[in-house]
Order: structure tokens, then C-alpha cells, then sequence
């Protein structure tokens, strides 16, 4: 099934274009990369493009995952949360752990300033 | 938590609001803003947001929250809500991911002393950390990619694996390649080289317009 979306990318002339339907921008991709790390020289131009499908497919997957929890929860509106169970629960994930568990331990430090705020869901 | 005809939250949860607050107020303020700039210039290209220093660094670390909101939304019911801590947190995943294979592949690199991260490096990065499901459609989009650009013939059809020693020649003479003549993946619209070499980060920080709106980068490298 998700195989069949990734897929349909492929037809929408997505590639050639500067941001097709399904792409990311090339050259944010590119500073990423390079402020990844020291060590990045040089970078061949079709890194950035295997990139723009592989985040794709990326968001994708953990967009499904995260949305499993939040109905699990009986829940309709995708949270933070959502996105944190489902990294844990998921093992290529792994790296995204500190991420999420940075946030969670500084909130629990800031808990004296927390505020009522109200969240705007836009659809 | 009780079903029925309730339509979802119009308010977070407290635990939510306190990791939404956990982001000091100017990490919120310029991450508002790039929101803002964002929508401004959806489907077009980088923002080269003028406002302030902070705004450009932000925006250079993220994926634009349009695009990525998009994708989300291919996967996603149509009823499905989206919450703004959440559209932050994915930003964040992908940033994260990107760098953590590039690191990878750029250890590979280094160990068989070669200079340019290659389509082939990122490929393998991915496979040897886990998302091997990602490597067939990719290798597809690759290969379809490369039939678009359909001028470079001595290229065209071979096998990865026979790419990759092409570059570990190249590597060793220096000299380029018969197809660097052709180097323009998107024709005159986007040109971009075969190997690019970036600043470094220091002058990128202050670096504002994007290579996507370049005239054709020389091709010249100094090692």
C-alpha cells in the first residue's frame, strides 16, 4: 500500500521540476547536509534529489505511524505526543529519540511557567 | 476521554501546553515567523527572508513547514487536524534525519578517501541504518531521474555499482569525467554542477541568496 504511494511520486514529473507536487527544496536539503558536520566537503548534485523522495517517504511513514496513536487515543487531532509514541515504538526511529526526550525533560524543568494556551487547528 | 459527536480539541492538554511552552519565547517568535514566510511563498522556492539574522538561520534549518504539511496530508483522513506542536516536532524529525544519514554516508567518505557524497553513498547510508524498505523506490526515482536527463548517454542504464568506480577514478586524477560537459540537471531553469564545493559555515551564516536562483556556478575546484 505505501509502496504504491511512493510510487505515483514517481509520474508526477516531480524530478525535473523545481518543486513539483512532491518534492523539497534542493538547496535547503543542501545546507542541511552541510551543517551536518565538519567533514562534509563536497556534495554530488544528485544527493539532495535522492533526499527530496527519501524525506518524502519519511514524513510519510512516521505521519501513518503517529497518526495509529492518535487514534488509538480516539483522538482526531495529530500531537506532538503522537509523534513521540511513535518513534519510540519504532526501531529505525531510534535516532529520534533524544529529540523528542529533550523536549519532554525540559518541559518538566519549566513547569512553573506554564501558560493556558489555546491551539488554532487549521484544515 | 468519552466518544460521541465531539469534533476534537479546541484546547491542548495541560501536559502538551507545557512542552509547548518548554520553547523559550524567541525560539517560538522565529519559529512563527518562518511559519509566516513560509506561507508566503508556498510552492515557490527557499524563502530568503530579509527580517533578521535569526529568521535566515532558522529558516536554513528546516524543511519549509508548507511542504512538509503537505505530505502529511497525503496520508492522513481528510477530517484529520494537525496540532502546531506537532508540526514543529516532524520539522525537527526531518532536519534530524537528514543529517543523520548524511553523516553516515559521509563517514564512508572518508574512509575510502574520496570528497563528494554521492547519490550512491546516501543510498547505502540508508540501507546500513535501517530503511531498506526506502531503498527500491529511490533507486527508481534515481534511475528515472536519470532518464530525464536523458543527454548524458554514458551514463545512461549502468548499474550503480560501475557509477561508483567512475567517481573513485575521478577522485584519484582530478580530472573530470567525458559528462561533466553536461552537467545541468534541470536544464538552464535550476543549473546545477556535478560537484558543488559549499562554503563553509562560517560565510554560509551570512550567505543569503540560494543556490537554486544562481546563474551556472563555475565549475572550477580548489582542493
Amino acid at each position: 500500500m505505501r509502496q504504491a504511494g511512493a510510487y505515483s511520486g514517481l509520474l508526477c514529473g516531480g524530478v525535473s521540476g523545481r518543486t513539483g507536487p512532491h518534492s523539497l527544496p534542493l538547496a535547503r536539503i543542501k545546507k542541511i547536509m552541510k551543517n551536518s558536520g565538519e567533514g562534509v566537503k563536497m556534495i554530488s548534485g544528485e544527493a539532495p534529489i535522492i533526499f527530496s523522495k527519501a524525506c518524502d517517504l519519511f514524513i510519510e511513514e512516521l505521519t501513518r505511524r503517529s497518526w495509529i496513536m492518535a487514534i488509538q487515543g480516539k483522538r482526531r487531532t495529530l500531537h506532538k505526543e503522537d509523534l513521540a509514541s511513535a518513534v519510540i515504538a519504532t526501531d529505525i526511529f531510534d535516532f529520534l529519540i533524544t529529540l523528542v526526550s529533550n523536549s519532554d525533560s525540559h518541559a518538566v524543568g519549566g513547569a512553573t511557567n506554564v501558560m493556558e494556551v489555546e491551539t488554532i487547528d487549521y484544515s | 476521554m468519552e466518544t460521541g459527536g465531539f469534533h476534537g480539541y479546541r484546547k491542548l492538554p495541560n501536559t502538551t501546553s507545557g512542552l509547548k511552552l518548554s520553547v523559550s519565547d524567541m525560539n517560538m517568535n522565529m519559529r512563527q515567523q518562518q511559519v509566516a514566510s513560509s506561507d508566503q511563498n508556498c510552492s515557490n522556492h527557499s524563502a530568503a527572508g530579509e527580517e533578521n539574522e535569526c529568521t535566515v538561520r532558522e529558516q536554513d534549518r528546516f524543511m519549509p513547514i508548507a511542504n512538509v504539511i503537505r505530505i502529511m496530508r497525503k496520508i492522513l483522513p481528510p477530517h484529520a487536524k494537525i496540532s502546531d506542536d506537532a508540526k514543529e516536532t516532524i520539522q525537527e524529525c526531518v532536519s534530524e534525519y537528514i543529517s543523520f544519514i548524511t553523516g553516515e554516508a559521509n563517514e564512508r567518505c572518508q574512509r575510502e578517501q574520496r570528497k563528494t557524497i554521492t547519490a550512491e553513498d546516501v543510498l547505502w547510508a540508508m540501507s546500513k541504518l535501517g530503511f531498506d524498505d526506502y531503498i527500491e523506490p529511490l533507486t527508481m526515482y534515481l534511475h528515472r531521474y536519470r532518464e530525464l536527463e536523458g543527454d548524458r548517454t554514458s551514463m545512461r542504464g549502468e548499474p550503480l555499482g560501475k557509477r561508483t568506480v567512475e567517481y573513485a577514478t575521478l577522485a584519484t586524477a582530478f580530472v573530470p569525467p567525458p559528462f561533466h560537459h553536461h552537467n545541468g540537471y534541470f536544464g538552464a531553469a535550476m543549473p546545477m554542477g556535478t560537484y558543488v564545493r559549499e562554503t563553509p559555515p562560517n560565510a554560509a551564516s551570512s550567505h543569503h541568496h540560494h543556490g537554486i536562483s544562481n546563474a551556472h556556478e563555475p565549475n572550477a575546484r580548489s582542493i
